[in-house]
Parts: C-alpha cells; structure tokens; sequence
C-alpha cells in the first residue's frame, strides 16, 4: 500500500512548477482571458500557479479551478497602477515558490519576468497577440529580446514580433484553441430574417463596425430582410449607434451589448453569417492578432467574413471557411454578404468545411504545444 | 436649357427623350474620365435606363470592374455608364456604392421613374422646379429660370436670409418655386403617378465617442484616411492641380499629392497688391519645399473691379462670400495648365478650424457659473469702445444669449439687427425675421439643451458648408470650366472626423490633427501657423476700386429702385466706411446682392 502513495508523491514533487503571469483571466471575458485559462488547464507535465487580477465574481470561479490562482487586488480605473501591483504580486508570489519556468501571458508582466530570470535564473517564455507590439513598442522590444522563447498565434503576429526585435529562431508559432459548443446547430432556422452577427469590444476602430455598416444598405438593397446583430460594448457604441440611424438603417441594426455566454451562443447558432472585417490600422498600430472569435462562429456551423489582411488570414481559409475581403472596401464586403446570405449552397460549404477544420484547433494540442515550449527551456 | 449652361461643361452636348416623352435629359459636358467616350446622356444595353451626370465618381473604374465580373457589358470608361448599371443592382440604393462629388439623374424607363440624387456635402449643385408640366431639374438656378418663359418672382424670405447670412439655404433658393435638393438626398418622381419622394441616404453627424484614444492613433488614422482620399480623386485621366494657399489644409493636401505623384504636381496661389501679401510667400515656401511647379497671381487693384462685377452678377444666386473673387481668380490661372484641381474645402469644418468653436464653449462655460444679470451688466461694460476689439469679443462671450442666437451673429457680423434701417419697403416686413436664425434648427438633430463645439461643427457641416463654401468654389471653377475636388470631404475622413471629440481637435490652435499630420512632413513651426487661407482685402477695395460700383448702386442699382434697400442707409455705410470705419460686413452683402440683381433683373 506504501508503494503506490510513494509513487504518487514523487510524481508530485517531480512535476516542473510554471508560474503563469497574466493581466487578462476569467472570469473577464475575451480572447486572452480565454486563451491564458486553456492554455493553463491544459498543462500535463508542469504544475502551473496563475496570477492575475482581482475580479468580483473570481471566488466563485477560482474554485472550479484544478490548479492555485492567487489574485492582487484591482486598481479601479488606474490600470498602470494594477499592472505594477500584478508584477509586485508576482514577485512575491515566485519568491514563495521558487518556479522552474515563467509564462508571461502579455508583455506588461514581462519586467517581472525579465527580473526573475536575471536574478534568479528563471528562464520564461514570452506569448504575443499583435496590438500590444504596436500600441507599446519599446515594452514589446524589452520583452521579445529577453525571453527565452515567445510563443506568436499567427503568421502576422510573428512578423511583427520580428520587426520588434524578436529573433526568429526563437518564435514558435502555436495557433490558439477554440471551445467546442456542446451542440452545433446544423440546420440554421429557414424562416426569420436572415442575419449577420458580429461579436468583440467596440472599442478599437480598426475592427471595422464603420465599413460595415457602410455596406449594410448595399445589403439590404439585395436581400430586403437582412439583420445585422452586433454583441459587444465599448466607447464607440454610441457613435456607431448614431451613425446607423443618419444612415436610415433602422430597424436593420441591432446593437446588443454585452451579453451572457448563453445568449452569445444562441445568437451564433441563429446567425446566418458572422462578419468582422478587421483592418490594419494606420501607423505602427497593430491589428487583429488571430481571431479566435472567427473559429468560434466556424464552430457553430456559421461561414464568416473577415478582412484579408493580419492574423484573420490564419484563421480563415478564403473560399473553404469564410471569404476573405479587402476590409476597406464596404463593396467588397456587401458584395460577400451577399453571396452567403443568398447562395445556401455556398454559406453550408464554407460552414461545413470550417466546422471540419476548427477540429484541428484544440486547446489541448494548443496547451501541450505551449508546454513543450516551456519544458524545453528548462533543460 | 442645355445652352444656359455651356460654361459648364464646353466639350460635349447630347439629350435624350424617352419614347412616351415623359421626360427629355439634357447635358453640357467638361470631359474628365474617358474623354472620347462618355458622351451624356448614357443608357444600359438595351436602353431602358439612362442617366446624366454632373461631377466625378472616384470609385468609377473599381465599380465597373466589379460590375463586369457580374456579367453587366461596358462600351466607355464613363463613369455615367457606371450609374446606370450600377442601378440595375441596386436601384436608388447605388448611392451607397458611390465615392466623390455629384449630381445625377437616372430615368428608369420600365418602372416610369426618376431619381435625382445630390452628393453627401452639396458639392455639385442640384435644383428643381415643380410645376404644371411636371418636373424639371439643373445644375444651375439659372438654366431653370431661363426655360420657365418668364423670369420668376424673388422669394423674399430668402431674400432677407441672404442679408442676414450672406448665402441662402437650402432647400430654398432666391426665387420662388425652384428650390434645391439638399446634399445627401435621394429624390424619386414616379412618373405614372406624378409622385415626389424626398429622403436623405447620409448626413454629417458629429457623434465622438469617449476620449479613448492616443493622439498619436487619431493622427496616423487622419493620415491613413487622408492618402487614400487623395489618391481616389487622383484617379483621372488627365493632369491634377492643387490650389495651395500656405495654411495647414491645403499644405497637407499638397504633400499627400505630391507623395502619391510621379511627377511634380501644379501649384496654384492667389494674392493681393494691397493689404497683407505674405501668403503668397507662405505658400512660395510650401511649394519650394515640396518641390512642385508653382504659380502665381497677383489680384491687383486694377483689375479687381472687372472681376467682381463679372463674378458676382454671374452667380446663380447672390453669394456675399469675397473669398469667391480670389477662389475665381486662382481658378482661371489653374486652367490654364490643368482641368482638375484638389482644394482643403472642409476642413475647418471638420476638423476644427474655426476659432469661434473655442469662444463658443467658453460661454457656454461662462453661463454656468455667472448669473445672467451680472453677465448682461458685464457685457455692457466691456462693449464700451475705448476697451478695444479683444473685450468687446469677451463683451460676445459672457452676453446672456442663446448660443445659437450667439453663433448666428458671430459668422454674421450682427448683420440682422441693422435689417431696420438697412431694408427698403419693398423687404421691410421681413425686417424682424427671424427665418435665418430658424433655418439652423433642423441641422442640430440630436443636440438638446445648451449648445457646445459638437453642435456647431455640426451646424456648419450642414448650412455654411454646402450654401456657402462649396456653392462659392463649384461656381467659381465652373465659370472657369475647372473641376474642384476635395479630398477632406471623403465621407471616410468626414465620418472619422465626427467621430473625434471637439476638445481634441481644438486643442492648441485648432485642427490638432491635421497639424499633427503634417509634421511628417514638415519641422514644427510651420504646422503652428494659423490659418490664413485666401484671406481677402474686401474692405481695402471698397474704399477704392469698388468704390464706383458701389456708387452705381446707389444711384442706378436694381436693389436700391425697387426698394429692398435703403438708399440713405446705403449712402450713410458708404460715408462711414469711407471714414475710416469698417463697414464691409454691410456693403459687401448689399454690392453682391445689387450686382447679381441688376443681371436677374436684366439692368445690367
């Protein structure tokens, strides 16, 4: 009987420990909360602590977790200040427990683990989406030319990680995961007007609200009935809601708001196409580093739009899963609705064959990829 | 009809009547796109939709190849061609398809229906006369009143609106029973029923989010949405121009030209032998610096009469801007190497260049804290003349007042409330009007309670813009059969300039990111500069070269005779003015409107 609990606490003691550093967590919802969440969860060999930031509703979610998070507390409405009591808290947090391997989830805790590696040899690996590289480059260069490895999610975001500094050879390119629904709708509702969904944050312009709502009445002059469902909230809500009502759209736009994952799902499993014709803003911002959100509609039957430009490029095959088009163009991007919301033969082809290939986009094969990276930095 | 408007458009003529003859089309053409093959009117393959068009679509040739991948058979490049199968897609939704300055009709010969579209800011012109025989539409006022028989009787509302503000707003004209299509709206006439259907597709609408943003994004975007801008109204198959007065807007529109040119662009400026002449070294220096081939003219005192009195009575409707002689004169020089030009139109009013907006909002604050009676006695105080210019303009600010009321004497000079001595009989029951100040209320939709910066640019977007701007700067290039495009008035610059918070693009001095923008391409002082476009020496003239014209109105002028001026009044502006006063706001307005009546009128 000692022989087999021997085992089992050797293999525990023996389990490398990675310290995962991430501003973005759930229970707040987006892309990298989602992707720092699998991507933990799916650690095999390694033990992973995760330190983020505090969140009303974090108890409850913490506590359906298998491994520790430890939480520092929010600095309500001064994210510098949160940013520095995260990096302050993930200090303690590795001086405590001394781990074989870092994962900086964003480039804002990188001095910590920049620090740690300095001064306590902790190698670290460095992951990389695309806005931040722009919007704060001199942190990008610091964090991409001390890692040990960075982790890109696309093509794109490997380009730009080399422009800031990042030595190729030591970029793995490891594309996100995408959560299977429990039941995707094959059969999209026949009757009901046919709709286009797009989901993210209204905050960043380059995410294209404005030139779809441009091609909106070129839509609608072709198929009469066309609904455009927006979910998201942000800053620019306000502007885009004013600019559909100059425009006479009316009734055709519907702005949602932030919504529960539940009527989320519900909308893409109505949706008859999802459009989000993201763009490479101008200057030396950056764009859509991937799109998750692009093989999450894949996921649910529903064929997307995307622009033709950036990570989108990565996850969306132009003809097979979705239609690429230039995201400048609201012509171009009419003229593509169009074809989807008429053509049933083509909009369940492209459904089809994206449902068939997000297979191929795990969290597991994501996280085991990512783990690899980590176990090989430790040896 | 067609013959009325020959200076618009000296290369070609064509008409069409449709078989019923229900409607006939008739067009003058200045030949830009596809100058051998896009003679007007212009009909699909089997002649069942035709269309005339007035202006340049830029987005034309991206159109038809996305149009022939449809299956749809072009015979020209024209972009009138573009219209017509662009309708057979989308009928009067094709409006949302198109990009650049226009005017069109379509004529839909199987459905018996006619759509009148007018581009988003009012850049080409567009009137309509309903009447007994049906419907009847021009690019010019005039071209309508000449085919009615019989010259139509003045709308003397619009008259006492032209005194107050200096143009006269859409949808009215300065003659009864024509009016104009606003910019942005779709007109449809179905012609089996005899019914008009009037409906905007687009309006400016200042709406900014948040402040959410870094400076440095807006800018890169201002940048990114200017170069594409220039380079769609680039596209043309003959030599493009650029008037360039020194100032922020056009020096930034110069450099995007010159950067997306092979060869050095033209460069055209105007400037005077009187008054202040460092614009013209202003924009010798722009020039140098980007290398282009530069002209110049000289507005000399000389010739300064001929040309007023040519421009203003030539004039559809009268039109108190002075701006229009030099954007006239600058015209006539650019067309003598270049059909086409780019200008920086719109930019004061999209992106805040305008100083007033600033002292707007610093009364709206001033109202906030100060009681009303403390501010009128305040006021008061500061109006009195030893004080000097600066308090007087304070005096404005603290007055209690609507903002409104405040803004509409700002961009007037006060001008309504001399209406009392200034009107004749003939126009003094309108000399308490208040029809100017009640034509700015339906531009301010989605504004309620105390009026700020937001509302304003707004308001100016939508009534100083079209009425007044690009009426002057259409005409002024026409009457010189020179096409004038504006880059600034992309409905994606202009909807990205909407959506940008008033306190930021009036920070320092005011057009915060275009200065920004043109820092790439110049050191910094000269992106400080205020702004300086073809300012004109109105008041200078009046005291000497316009002097006998003035004089001619006073004796012999149309305005005077029939009493819609008062002669004392006239005679008393004029002495005072002559005195060292500076009476230009008063007999500025009433000069334009005397010469451009003695025209109508047929006294001249």
């Amino acid at each position: 009987m000692a022989g087999p609990l021997c085992g089992a606490l050797v293999t525990t003691w023996a389990r490398p420990r990675v310290l995962v550093i991430t501003p973005d967590f759930p229970p707040v919802k987006g892309g990298i909360q989602i992707l720092s969440h699998r991507i933990a969860s799916s650690f095999r060999m390694l033990e992973p602590t995760v330190v983020t930031v505090d969140h009303p509703a974090a108890e409850a979610f913490d506590r359906m977790q298998t491994f520790e998070i430890v939480r520092v507390r929010r600095q309500p409405g001064r994210r510098a200040f949160t940013t520095l009591a995260l990096n302050a808290g993930a200090t303690r947090v590795a001086l405590r427990d001394r781990p074989d391997v870092v994962l900086s989830t964003h480039i804002v805790v990188s001095p910590t683990a920049a620090l740690l590696r300095r001064q306590l040899g902790i190698p670290f690996v460095q992951y990389v989406y695309a806005k931040e590289i722009g919007a704060k480059p001199q942190l990008a260069r610091f964090a991409l030319t001390r890692a040990d490895r960075v982790v890109s999610i696309s093509r794109y975001t490997t380009e730009l990680a080399i422009a800031a500094g990042a030595p190729a050879d030591r970029i793995a390119l490891i594309s996100p995961g995408v959560d299977a629904p429990a039941v995707t709708r094959t059969d999209r509702p026949l009757d009901g007007p046919p709709t286009v969904l797009t989901i993210s944050r209204l905050e960043d312009r380059y995410k294209g609200h404005d030139v779809m709502l441009r091609a909106l009445p070129l839509v609608r002059a072709e198929v009469p009935d066309v609904r455009w469902h927006v979910i998201g909230d942000g800053p620019l809500r306000q502007t885009l809601e004013d600019r559909a009502q100059a425009l006479g759209l009316g009734d055709s736009v519907q702005f949602l708001g932030r919504v529960s994952d539940e009527a989320r799902d519900e909308e893409l499993a109505r949706a008859n196409a999802f459009c989000m014709v993201s763009r490479l803003p101008a200057g030396r911002f950056a764009g859509e580093g991937f799109g998750i959100v692009y093989l999450e509609a894949n996921a649910h039957g529903v064929p997307v739009v995307a622009g033709a430009v950036g990570g989108a490029t990565d996850a969306v095959v132009h003809g097979e899963t979705g239609l690429l088009v230039d995201p400048q163009d609201h012509v171009a991007v009419a003229d593509a609705l169009v074809a989807l919301l008429r053509d049933r033969d083509l909009a369940e082809r492209l459904a089809r064959a994206g449902r068939a290939r997000v297979e191929g986009f795990t969290w597991e094969a994501a996280g085991g990829l990512v783990e690899a990276e980590l176990l090989r930095v430790l040896t | 009809m067609n013959a009325a408007q020959e200076h618009r458009g000296p290369d070609d003529e064509g008409t069409y009547e449709d078989p019923q003859r229900r409607i006939s089309l008739g067009v003058r053409r200045l030949s830009i796109i596809d100058v051998a093959g896009g003679h007007q009117p212009l009909s699909n393959e089997d002649g069942t939709v035709w269309a005339i068009l007035n202006g340049e679509i830029y987005n034309s040739p991206a159109l038809q190849e996305r149009l022939r991948a449809r299956g749809h058979r072009f015979r020209s490049r024209a972009d009138t061609e573009t219209l017509v199968h662009l309708y057979e897609e989308y009928q009067e939704d094709l409006v949302h398809a198109l990009k650049g300055m226009f005017a069109f009709a379509i004529w839909d010969e199987r459905r018996g229906r006619l759509l009148l579209a007018r581009d988003r800011f009012g850049e080409k012109p567009m009137f309509v006369q309903r009447s007994d025989r049906g419907l009847s539409f021009a690019s010019e006022l005039s071209a309508l009143v000449g085919a009615s028989g019989r010259t139509p009787d003045l709308d003397l509302d619009a008259m006492d609106m032209y005194m107050v503000l200096g143009y006269v707003p859409g949808p009215r004209t300065i003659v009864q029973g024509i009016e104009q299509l606003l910019p942005g709206r779709l007109l449809t006439w179905d012609a089996r029923e005899d019914v008009i259907d009037v409906r905007p597709y687009w309006s400016a609408r200042r709406s900014p989010p948040a402040n959410h943003e870094a400076e440095e994004e807006l800018t890169a975007e201002t940048l990114r949405l200017l170069e594409q801008s220039v380079a769609g109204t680039l596209v043309s198959d003959v030599p493009v121009g650029i008037f360039l007065s020194g100032g922020v807007d056009s020096t930034l529109v110069a450099a995007l030209v010159a950067a997306a040119s092979a060869r050095a662009p033209e460069t055209f400026t105007v400037g005077y032998d009187v008054g202040q002449v460092s614009e013209l070294a202003e924009a010798r220096k722009a020039a140098d610096q980007l290398g282009t081939v530069h002209h110049e003219l000289v507005i000399d005192q000389a010739s300064v009469a001929r040309r007023v009195s040519v421009v203003l009575s030539a004039l559809d409707q009268p039109l108190a801007d002075p701006a229009v002689i030099p954007v006239h004169a600058v015209s006539e020089l650019a067309r003598r190497h270049v059909k086409v030009v780019v200008g920086g139109e719109g930019a004061d009013e999209l992106f805040g260049g305008y100083p007033r907006y600033r002292w707007l909002i610093r009364s709206t604050q001033v109202k906030r804290v100060l009681p009303e009676r403390c501010a009128a006695l305040g006021a008061r105080a500061l109006a009195f003349p030893p004080f000097g210019a600066q308090s007087a303009r304070l005096a404005d600010v603290i007055a209690p007042q609507t903002t409104r009321e405040r803004h509409l004497d700002w961009v007037t000079a006060r001008r309504r409330y001399a209406r009392p001595q200034m009107y004749g009989p003939a126009l003094r029951s309108r000399a308490g009007s208040e029809a100017a100040l009640d034509s700015l209320a339906p531009h301010l939709d989605g504004f309620s309670g105390e009026l700020g910066g937001d509302a304003f640019m707004q308001l100016d977007q939508r009534h100083w813009l079209p009425d007044d701007v690009l009426y002057k700067v259409d005409r002024a290039g026409m009457m010189n059969s020179l096409e004038i495009r504006t880059p600034y008035l992309a409905r994606e610059v202009a909807e990205f300039a909407n959506s940008v918070q008033a306190t930021t693009h009036l920070s320092g001095y005011g057009k915060k990111l275009l200065r920004k923008a043109l820092e790439t391409y110049f050191p910094k002082e000269r992106s400080r500069r205020r702004k300086t476009a073809f300012r004109v020496p109105g008041g200078h003239w009046l005291r000497g070269p316009l002097l006998p014209l003035l004089e001619h109105q006073l004796d012999g002028g149309t305005l005077v005779q029939e009493g819609f001026i008062d002669r004392e009044f006239l005679r008393a502006s004029m002495d005072r003015h002559a005195g060292g006063e500076d009476r230009t706001s008063i007999l500025w307005p009433i000069l334009a409107a005397g010469l451009w009546l003695d025209r109508y009128a047929g006294h001249s």
